[in-house]
C-alpha cells in the first residue's frame, strides 16, 4: 500500500487510518501518518472516530461467537486425517485394481471377437442337443401320457405362403406345458437370439412340392385344427410356425401334412404325417439325405428308424416321421415322444 | 510443536468462530472447524493460516448451499441449542443480551456478501494481504472494503436498535 502524505498539504484518507490503525502499513508510512497526525487535528479527530468504530465493530461482532468449547486434541485430528490417508489409499488401490481388471477383460473380449472363426448356428444346437433330450425322454414315461392333452399352441397370425417373412408367434400353453417348454430349450446356450425365419431346416421346400408332383397349401394353427382335429402332427410344447398340407389323393385318405416348429435356438424340427410312400418319397428327397438305401421302417419293421436327420415310425399305411438337424439320438427320443402323443389323441 | 499445530491452538477458536457467523450452529461451526484442520494436517499446506480460512469459507458455502436444500435455516435465536441462556445472566439481562444478538445477526445481513466477508476475516485475525488472496481483492482496496464494512454495519446496528426501542416504548 502506497501512502504519501506531505505532512501540510493534504489530509488523510479515511481508509488510510483504517489500515493505519489495523496495522496494516509499512513502518515508514506509519511514521509519515504519526507525524501528520501530531499536526493536524481534524485529522487527529478523524483518527479516534475510525478508532472508536473498530472498536465498536469489534464489540459487535464479539457478541456474534458460540459458547466457548473446548479445543480437541490435536492428537485427534492426527488420527483423524492419518485413517482418511489411509482410506484413500485402499481407495485407490482397489480403483487401480478394478481398472486393471476391466481392461484385462475389454482386451480379452476385443481380442475373442476378432480371433473366432464364424461358426454355422446349426453345429452350435446339435453340440447343445443332448443335454435337452434327457428332458424330453422323461415325457414317455406313462404319467406323461394325460398330458397329451388337445392342442394349448396356437399361430399368432395366419401363415401365408412366403417363408422370407418372419412371423409372430404367441403361445398359449397351459402353465404346465408351459414350463415344459423351457426344459427343452433351455440347455443350449445360445449367443444369438433365436432366429424367425424357416432357414435352418431341410423340409419342405418347393424341390419337394415338384418331387410330390403337387401344390401344397400353407395352413394357420386353426385352418389345420378345423381340417384334421386333434390329429395335426406336432410336439406339444413347442410353438407352431408353419403348417403344410400336401394335395388330396383320390381314394379319400387324409393327405401330407407338414408341421413344422421351432426351438428357442432357433432350430426348426419338422413333423409330419401322411401315406407311408408319401412321406418315405419325401424324406428320401430331401437334399441332405446321404443313405444310398431307404432306411425307413416297412410294414414288416415298424418300428422307428431312419437317419441323416430324420426319424421315421409306421403305422400301417401311415407313417410319421419328425426331421431336424439334431443327432439320431435326439431324434429317436422325440419320435417317442411324438408316438406317445399321438396314440393319446 | 510444528507450525501447524501452533497454529492450531492459536487459530482453532478463531476459525470455529468465523464458521459460526456462517453457518449459525455451534455444534456444526466445531465439526467444520475440526474437518479443516484434518484437511489442513493431510495436506500440510504452505501457507497455512491463510489455507485454513479458505477452506473453512468453502466449507460453510457448501454447508450454506446444503443447509438451504434441506430447507433447514437455522436462526440465532431458535434451534440452536448452542445458544442457550448464557450462563450467570440473569432473566432481563438475558433478555437484552438476545436483542442484541438479534440487531448485530440483521445488522451482519445487510453488508454485502464481500464487505461481510472481509469484515469476518479481519475479525478472525487475517492480515490485509491474506484477506486480499482470499477474496481476490486489491490489497489497497481491503482498507476502503473495511472502511465501509464497518461504517455500514455500526449504522445497520444502530437503526434495528433505535427501532427495537421504539417498539417497546
Amino acid at each position: 500500500m502506497t501512502v504519501n502524505i506531505r505532512e501540510t498539504m493534504r489530509h488523510i484518507p479515511e481508509e488510510e487510518l483504517h489500515a493505519y490503525l489495523d496495522q496494516a502499513l509499512s513502518r515508514a508510512q506509519c511514521v509519515e501518518i504519526e507525524s501528520h497526525l501530531a499536526g493536524c487535528a481534524g485529522c487527529g479527530s478523524l483518527r479516534d472516530g475510525i478508532a472508536a468504530l473498530r472498536d465498536r465493530t469489534t464489540a459487535l461482532l464479539a457478541t456474534l461467537s458460540p459458547p466457548r468449547g473446548f479445543t480437541p486434541a490435536i492428537d485427534l485430528l492426527q488420527e483423524r486425517a492419518t485413517a482418511r490417508s489411509a482410506r484413500r489409499h485402499h481407495v485407490r488401490r482397489a480403483a487401480a485394481w478394478a481398472a486393471s481388471i476391466v481392461f484385462a477383460v475389454g482386451i480379452g473380449w476385443w481380442a475373442n471377437t476378432f480371433s473366432r472363426p464364424v461358426s454355422r448356428p446349426v453345429a452350435r444346437v446339435a453340440a447343445a442337443v443332448p443335454a435337452a433330450v434327457p428332458a424330453v425322454a422323461t415325457h414317455d414315461a406313462p404319467d406323461a401320457a394325460p398330458d397329451a392333452a388337445p392342442d394349448p399352441i396356437a399361430i399368432g397370425s395366419a401363415l401365408t405362403g412366403d417363408r422370407a417373412v418372419s412371423r409372430s408367434i404367441a403361445s398359449t400353453a397351459t402353465p404346465r406345458r408351459a414350463e415344459r417348454a423351457p426344459r427343452l430349450v433351455s440347455a443350449p446356450t445360445m449367443d444369438e437370439p433365436p432366429r424367425a425365419e424357416l432357414s435352418s431346416g431341410s423340409l419342405p421346400s418347393s424341390d419337394f412340392e415338384s418331387t410330390l408332383g403337387g401344390m401344397w397349401r400353407t395352413l394357420s394353427w386353426a385352418g389345420a385344427q378345423h381340417e384334421r382335429g386333434d390329429s395335426v402332427p406336432h410336439i406339444d410344447g413347442l410353438p407352431v410356425v408353419e403348417v403344410q398340407v400336401g394335395q388330396a389323393k383320390p381314394g379319400g385318405s387324409r393327405s401330407i401334412m407338414v408341421v413344422a416348429q421351432q426351438l428357442a435356438s432357433g432350430e426348426v424340427i419338422r413333423t409330419i404325417e401322411g401315406p407311408a410312400a408319401e412321406v418315405s418319397e419325401l424324406l428320401g428327397s430331401r437334399p441332405g439325405s446321404t443313405s444310398p438305401s431307404s432306411p425307413w421302417p416297412t410294414m414288416d419293421t415298424p418300428g422307428i428308424s431312419g437317419g441323416d436327420g430324420a426319424m421315421a415310425m409306421r403305422f400301417g399305411d401311415r407313417m410319421l416321421a419328425i426331421t431336424a438337424q439334431l443327432p439320431n439320438d435326439s431324434l429317436r427320443a422325440m419320435m417317442r415322444r411324438l408316438n406317445a402323443e399321438m396314440r393319446a389323441k | 510443536m510444528d507450525d501447524l499445530e501452533n497454529l492450531y491452538q492459536t487459530t482453532y477458536t478463531a476459525v470455529v468462530r468465523f464458521l459460526y457467523r456462517k453457518v449459525w450452529d455451534a455444534d456444526r461451526a466445531e465439526d467444520l472447524a475440526q474437518e479443516v484442520f484434518v484437511r489442513a494436517l493431510r495436506h500440510r499446506p504452505e501457507k497455512p493460516r491463510a489455507w485454513v480460512f479458505a477452506v473453512a469459507a468453502n466449507l460453510a458455502r457448501d454447508e450454506a448451499r446444503s443447509a438451504i436444500r434441506r430447507k433447514r435455516h437455522l436462526t440465532l435465536l431458535k434451534g440452536d441449542p448452542g445458544q442457550g441462556p448464557t450462563p450467570n445472566v440473569a432473566a432481563d439481562d438475558q433478555v437484552e443480551h438476545d436483542e442484541r444478538l438479534t440487531a448485530v445477526h440483521g445488522a451482519l445481513d445487510t453488508l454485502s456478501e464481500r464487505d461481510r466477508e472481509v469484515l469476518l476475516l479481519w475479525d478472525a485475525g487475517l492480515s490485509y494481504p491474506e484477506i486480499a488472496e482470499q477474496t481476490k481483492l486489491a490489497v489497497g482496496a481491503v482498507g476502503t472494503t473495511l472502511a465501509r464494512a464497518r461504517k455500514r454495519l455500526v449504522e445497520a446496528y444502530d437503526r434495528q436498535h433505535s427501532r427495537d426501542h421504539a417498539a417497546y416504548s
